[in-house]
């Protein structure tokens, strides 16, 4: 079973990096212009999903990830009673 | 649980929706089953509609639909989490489908987020010049077409917003669950919509608080400044109180974060004074209080029984005018430090709606490392998401009852 690739929490801050340059560049003629705006909310937009991205990836316990996939091995078994 | 009674369809004909309501031996618990299959989609923007074989496993009666408003960044997914916690069991993204899907799916609770319904994808924003916030930017047609036949139980094919591409992925199957949450910047925006909500919610962070946790969540990521946080959170501004800041005023419940009172000129945004506002006169729903229901308290629990760390905790109850309605205010201030504080704080609060003597405590407890887990934000979502537990029971046992006077009518 493999699980469909997540976007990576670097390729989004990436992604942030170049969106608070463009909101910076489409600023410096005009603060106040509808584009100007568009571009900072694009900039807010991607740093939640970069929060959430990080979020994710610390939320995840290694041991846990493992025995999801691999519930029998012997580092995994739980028993009820 | 959860157990669904097998109905023929008889009648092939056009009747949409299979409501014989039986006498279960649990009383109030009617189910119905309803079976969709799933070769035969619906119109790309449609629900599915009525067909004999085509249907789904719902509570009877329909879904009951919770609205949850806050900006970005704001903790609603931590609000979500403590509330499918309420329900038990865990919220998880809809199996084998879109990794970015927004979705979370728990036995009883599906929540969604409203993203989903953008018009425009991030490229079309930037095109046209507007933000998410910007109505224009939303299909609010869409959003009341799919709440309201989910909330008919009826599944749908939702959109998916792509919050890392910034694109509109195809969508996904969402089936009729017991709990609809709807979770997003307009959830009481469009009337249509928000006649829909049996309950709703507010999550009302001051600019102040914002700024703070913004700071504490981007300034790790590269490339934020001070200064671009503060752009950011100034250039959507204007649209934020243009279109989301008056949603408060439908509200049930709403839940505002403030700059403590206790430390003189604290911009930490680590202590905070968190209100919980609500509404007076809401069926299924009654207001929380301090000590004694309709009286102006001040009480600081610290003393003799119970001592506190610097700043220490100062809880406020009182009548108020919110927007003109007659609301209840419930105000902690502070932070607590041990448990045996907070199960102090529960057995002087009424009308909690918990099952048991201290399950407030034990919510908080068990996600004690969620944020807001030491202050009034995560007392006041927990005891938010036990009242909205208890408003669920009394529409399902109300919607149980009327049936059966119906046919007793006959």
């Amino acid at each position: 079973y493999m699980q469909p690739l997540r976007a990576a929490p670097d390729q989004i801050s990436e992604k942030v990096v170049e969106s608070i340059k463009n909101a910076e560049e489409a600023c410096a003629d005009d603060p106040v212009s509808g584009e100007c705006i568009a571009a900072w909310d694009e900039v807010e937009e991607l740093s939640a999903a970069a929060s959430h991205a990080r979020d994710k990836k610390k939320d995840s316990d290694p041991l846990e990830t493992y025995c999801k996939d691999n519930p029998e091995t012997d580092e995994c078994r739980t028993y009820e009673d | 649980m959860a157990i669904c009674t097998v109905y023929t369809t008889q009648s092939l004909n056009s009747t949409c929706s299979i409501s014989t309501p039986t006498k279960t031996h649990l009383g109030f618990h009617h189910k119905q089953v309803v079976f969709y299959s799933p070769g035969k989609k619906a119109s790309k923007r449609g629900a599915y509609t009525c067909n004999p074989y085509v249907i789904t496993c719902a509570a009877a009666g329909g879904t009951v639909v919770i609205g949850l408003a806050a900006d970005s960044g704001c903790g609603k997914s931590t609000f979500m989490r403590r509330l499918t916690s309420v329900f038990g069991g865990a919220a998880e993204p809809p199996k084998g489908g879109n990794p970015d899907s927004n979705t979370l799916i728990s036995d009883t609770t599906t929540v969604i987020c409203l993203d989903d319904y953008h018009s425009l994808d991030r490229y079309g924003r930037k095109e046209k010049k507007v933000t998410a916030l910007d109505p224009r930017a939303n299909d609010f047609d869409l959003m009341f077409e799919q709440v309201k036949a989910l909330k008919d139980g009826v599944a749908v094919e939702k959109p998916i917003y792509n919050h890392v591409t910034g694109l509109l992925d195809p969508p996904e199957f969402i089936k009729p669950p017991k709990i609809l949450v709807i979770e997003g910047l307009h959830p009481m925006y469009d009337q249509r919509v928000r006649d829909l909500l049996d309950f709703s919610i507010y999550l009302d962070i001051s600019n102040e608080v914002k700024f703070a946790w913004k700071i504490q969540r981007d300034m790790a990521e590269r490339g934020h400044s001070l200064e671009s946080i503060k752009a950011s959170i100034e250039a959507r501004k204007p649209d934020f109180d243009a279109y989301i800041d008056p949603q408060k005023q439908y509200a049930d419940a709403v839940i505002e974060v403030l700059p403590t009172q206790l430390i003189p000129d604290d911009n930490e945004g680590r202590v905070l004074r968190v209100k919980l506002i609500m509404k007076e006169g809401v069926k299924y729903f009654n207001p929380v209080y301090l000590f004694d229901e309709g009286s102006t308290i001040s009480w600081i629990p610290c003393g003799r029984k119970l001592t506190c760390s610097y700043p220490g905790i100062k809880f406020a109850y009182g009548p108020d005018a919110y927007f003109g309605n007659e609301v209840s205010v419930l105000e902690m201030d502070g932070q607590f430090d041990r448990l045996d504080e907070l199960i102090y704080v529960e057995s002087h609060l009424s009308n909690l709606s918990t099952k048991f003597y201290g399950e407030v405590t034990q919510q908080m407890l068990k996600h004690s490392d969620f944020p807001g887990s030491s202050n009034g934000t995560g007392l006041f979502q927990t005891i938010v998401g036990l009242k909205i537990r208890d408003l669920y029971e009394q529409i399902l046992a109300s919607k149980a009852a009327a049936p059966v006077q119906a046919t007793k009518a006959h």
